[in-house]
Order: structure tokens, then C-alpha cells, then sequence
């Protein structure tokens, strides 16, 4: 839950005073996520252990950013401290204008695998975030039905998690996170336990509904490639501590497609970050 | 090894399984029969149980049993899951009883009877305390294994989605141990009847336990198989009810 009221607005009306969000240079015309000096020890035995280190981050409304790693660099920790689960040693988050103070539907989640309600039907799992807001039967039924269709699965809105494969299951996961209609959607390796073919299938569908339903989205991942094809902007992470090592723009535009993959800028970026993470990653242990 | 198997080898399987208990039976009441080894053989203890039954000593036998199960196992599940589950997902509750827990679990029931008898008599009263204490601690243990099990990846879902500290126990941690609860109540209720019976072998005037005792006084071999059997196919009974309610009331956890 987030300590203020005024949740920044995802129905489409415009207000007043924001600035034109089609403005395609200003991504702060809407208070997204906002990082400042995040660092997060844990305690082993007498020790202390620099998780992540004086972190600072921001996705503007609208944006998809990734943050790439090899696994220990504390993006995962970064990730939950924006979504309310852990709480950091030092720094602030806010989201939306408001202060982080722990989890809250303002911050949708989806997890690798596994966080689907194996006892709920897919329609219920989608909606249990509108009936914990009380939202009443008629609309969450009809709020359902539209998120069951933009993720394409209208049809499985009555079968449970176990019928599904893992690619629609996270489809579903997604659906489920978008439904409270949250000022970001965060990601954690969502595509990590999911097959080659199924992962680009996904990664074509979140580009698709990133631009559908223009949520703000946060991706934490390993795999280089995935965060070249899908984001505006990389944060790039070491670890021993976890920091952000270097910010990276993607070149392309929202628009991306198999051709993207072939941009020799693709591959040199993809490069680029690779050997960035393999420098960084052996130097200090 | 444990791959399926065709449905016609694993019925094969339980049908030999039950006909060599059944072979057992017959060759040690007929064949390998000794007088210093007596076995009753199938028609004496179905003659036995016919028996009792007309006397009306078996229903009361058997009905005095079931009671004392059924509330004492009952009162031990209904606070078994409830500790267990606020156990099982509350770090602050665990550390309150796992010194408690710790002590007493390691007491045999058994040895509390005489203590039981005294403070409460010699009615109903000991015989239900003893089947509790028998069995509560395997439930509270057992219970909040299965709320630990509760994958934190729903849990944290749940807090997301906005859901509360209440709200993640009702919605998530309660329906995701459901079947794990269940699994727990049957798998105990075999230590229900291990109490019961200690329970009615000290002080009872009926109770299915204390006629195998009565029994023995006289030598009846054939009531002690019959009134074995009872038990039994009594426990058997519970445990496919027990299997019957997880597997229609969380279809989900069936594979």
C-alpha cells in the first residue's frame, strides 16, 4: 500500500494539468517508479552482506524498462523492495507519486512460476485482485472477460492452472497482475522457466500488451537479448555489491518485430552488455 | 519403479494381495493349526461375530467406540489444524509454542493415563483426554508442515493483489492445505485407535477394546479375530471416506 491517495489515472481520460503522454521524448510526465539511494544488507551468522548498493532507478509511466544480471546481483531484491515485499536498509521508493511502505495493488507482480491459485478457476485467479478491492460481481465479471481477451485466452476462463501450459500460465499471471489496473507491473524473470519457442511467443505478447493497455512495466531477467528486444532502457547490474553498472537506451522505437533481431545494432548492443556483465562479474571474487 | 500400471495388473495385484491374507488365514486355522497356537477359522469368527451381534453387545461395543473416536479425534483435529496452521505460517506463533510443543511431545500418551484417572475419573472423560493428547501433537507437527509447504510465491501473489495478513491465512495458506489437512487427519487416525484401545483396556464396561479383553478371560480366540476384524474394517471405512472428501473437496491437488 502506498501512503497517499490520487493513484495516477490508467483509464485514458486525460487530465488537466498532465502533459500530452503521447509526447514520445517525455517519459516523466507521469510519476512511474522513482528509486533513490535503495541499498538492502542481509545479516549471515556476524556478517553483513551488501545485497544491493545505493541503487537509483526510474521508469516513467508508460515505459518498459529491464533490469539485466547475472543471478546474485540483487535485481530480484531491487524488484520485490519496489513491490513492497522486502524492505530496504537505506533509500525510498515511490511509485506513482507515493511513498513505498509495503505491497499493495498499485504494484502488480508476476512471478517466474508457480503463483497462480492452483484451486482457482483462470477467471477467478484474474479476479481475485478486483474482489479483494470489492469491486462487485457484474464488473468484475465483465473486467475479467476483457482481460481474458486482450491475453487471448477467452477460452480457458473456466479450466484450472493445471490444464494450462506453462506459456499460459503466465499469461494468466500477467492478466491477474493488470486487473487492479496498477501504476507498474513488475516482472521477475517471468519467462525463465518457459521453453525457447514459447519465450519468443511471449515476449511478442508482452510487447503486445504493453502497448494495449500502455502500462508501465518493469522486467527484471538475465537474458540479454530478451532485455534488448524488449525494453526502452536497461539497467545493467553487478554484483558483490549489487549496483547499476551502466543505463543503456534501446535505439528502436516501441515497434519491434523479427527484423529488430537482425539490426546489427541489436546484436552489437547485445554484445556490448554481455561483455559488461562478464568483466564486471569475476573482478571483485 | 513407481511408473503407472495397467488397470487390469493393479487390480490383479489387489486381489492377490487380499486372497494371500485370506490363504494365510485358512492354512494357519486348518492345515498348520497346533493346539498351542489356536486360529479361529473363517466360519468359527463369522459364527462369533453372529454371535455377539445377537447378544446386542457388539452394537453397543461398537457404537461406544465410535463416540469416543469421534469426539476425542474430533476435538483433537479441530485444535490440531488450528494451532498448526497459525504455526505453520506465523514465525512469532511458532516460537511461542516450540518450547511447549518440544516437551511434551515426547511424553507417551499412555504414560499420562494414571494421571487422567485420577483428575477425571473413570468415565468418558479420561478415555476422550487420552485419545487427544495420543494424537493432537502428530496434528499440530504434521499440520503446520503442510501450511509451511505453501508456496511463498502465492502468498506473495496474494499480498500484491492487495490482500491482508487475514485475508493471505483465509484465501491462500487455509484452501492451499486443505488436502494436505486432510491427509493429516487420516494418516493419525490409526494413533486414535492405538489410544482408544489403551484407553478402554484400563477401565470401560464396553467399547470394542475392552471385549477383546473380556475375550481373552474366557479364551475366545474366535470373538478376539471377530471383534479385531470390526476395527478393522472400521478404520478402512474412514479412511475412504476421508480420501473421498479430499478428492471431491480439492479436485485440484488429484493428479
Amino acid at each position: 500500500m502506498t501512503s497517499s491517495s490520487d493513484g495516477a489515472d490508467q483509464s485514458g481520460d486525460e487530465t488537466p494539468t498532465a502533459p500530452s503522454a503521447t509526447d514520445a521524448t517525455g517519459p516523466m510526465t507521469r510519476p512511474g517508479v522513482a528509486v533513490r539511494g535503495v541499498s538492502k544488507t542481509f545479516r549471515a551468522g556476524r556478517q553483513t552482506i551488501p545485497a544491493i548498493d545505493g541503487v537509483d532507478l526510474d521508469v516513467g509511466a508508460g515505459e518498459l524498462v529491464c533490469i539485466v544480471g547475472a543471478s546474485g546481483c540483487g535485481k530480484s531484491t531491487l524488484l520485490n523492495i519496489i513491490g513492497g515485499l522486502e524492505e530496504p536498509t537505506a533509500g525510498s521508493v515511490t511509485v506513482g507519486g507515493d511513498t513505498v511502505v509495503g505491497p499493495g495493488p498499485d504494484r502488480g507482480m508476476v512471478f517466474q512460476a508457480y503463483s497462480l491459485f492452483p484451486w482457482k478457476s483462470v477467471a477467478s485467479n484474474v479476479g481475485f485482485g478486483l474482489e479483494l478491492a470489492g469491486i462487485p460481481r457484474a464488473e468484475r465479471n465483465r473486467r475479467v472477460t476483457d482481460l481474458l481477451s486482450i491475453v487471448d485466452l477467452s477460452a480457458y476462463a473456466d479450466r484450472k492452472p493445471k490444464e494450462l501450459s506453462g506459456g499460459m500460465r503466465q499469461r494468466v499471471a500477467i492478466a491477474r497482475a493488470l486487473a487492479p489496473e496498477p501504476d507498474v507491473l513488475l516482472l521477475d524473470e517471468p519467462f525463465g522457466a518457459l521453453d525457447a519457442q514459447t519465450t519468443r511467443a511471449m515476449h511478442d505478447f508482452l510487447l503486445t500488451v504493453w502497448q494495449r493497455t500502455t502500462a508501465t512495466v518493469l522486467m527484471v531477467t538475465h537474458d540479454v537479448a530478451e532485455a534488448v528486444y524488449l525494453a526502452q532502457r536497461i539497467y545493467v547490474m553487478t554484483p558483490n555489491p549489487g549496483r547499476v553498472a551502466e543505463i543503456i537506451e534501446v535505439p528502436f522505437g516501441p515497434a519491434r518485430g523479427p527484423m529488430t533481431k537482425r539490426d546489427p545494432r541489436f546484436l552489437d548492443l547485445v554484445d556490448e552488455i554481455e561483455e559488461l556483465l562478464l568483466s564486471t562479474g569475476t573482478s571483485s571474487r | 519403479m513407481r511408473g503407472p500400471i495397467p488397470d487390469g495388473l493393479r487390480w490383479a495385484a489387489v486381489i492377490a494381495g487380499i486372497a494371500t491374507i485370506v490363504g494365510l488365514w485358512v492354512l494357519t486355522s486348518t492345515v498348520w493349526a497346533s493346539d498351542g497356537f489356536a486360529v479361529p477359522t473363517i466360519g468359527a469368527t463369522w459364527a462369533a461375530l453372529v454371535e455377539m451381534w445377537e447378544e446386542g453387545e457388539l452394537w453397543l461395543d461398537f457404537t461406544a467406540s465410535l463416540e469416543r473416536v469421534v469426539i476425542g479425534y474430533g476435538i483433537s483435529v479441530v485444535i490440531g489444524v488450528t494451532l498448526g496452521v497459525l504455526i505453520g505460517s506465523m514465525a512469532s506463533v511458532e516460537s511461542f509454542f516450540e518450547p511447549q510443543l518440544g516437551f511434551l511431545r515426547y511424553i507417551p500418551a499412555s504414560a499420562l493415563t494414571p494421571l487422567f484417572l485420577i483428575w477425571l475419573g473413570i468415565d468418558e472423560a479420561p478415555k476422550i483426554a487420552l485419545i487427544i493428547v495420543g494424537t493432537v501433537f502428530y496434528n499440530i507437527l504434521m499440520t503446520a508442515d503442510v501450511a509451511r509447504a505453501v508456496p511463498s510465491e502465492l502468498i506473495n501473489a496474494a499480498y500484491t493483489l492487495g490482500a491482508g495478513r487475514l485475508t493471505v491465512l483465509r484465501r491462500v495458506i487455509l484452501p492451499h492445505s486443505w488436502p494436505g489437512i486432510i491427509d493429516v487427519a487420516r494418516i493419525n487416525l490409526a494413533a486414535a485407535w492405538l489410544m482408544l484401545v489403551v484407553a478402554e483396556l484400563l477401565a470401560a464396561q464396553e467399547g470394542l477394546a475392552f471385549r477383546i479383553i473380556r475375550a481373552q478371560r474366557f479364551r475366545r480366540v474366535d470373538r478376539m479375530f471377530a471383534l479385531l476384524l470390526v476395527i478393522g474394517l472400521l478404520g478402512i471405512a474412514f479412511d475412504m471416506a476421508l480420501r473421498h472428501l479430499r478428492n471431491r473437496s480439492a479436485r485440484w491437488a488429484v493428479d
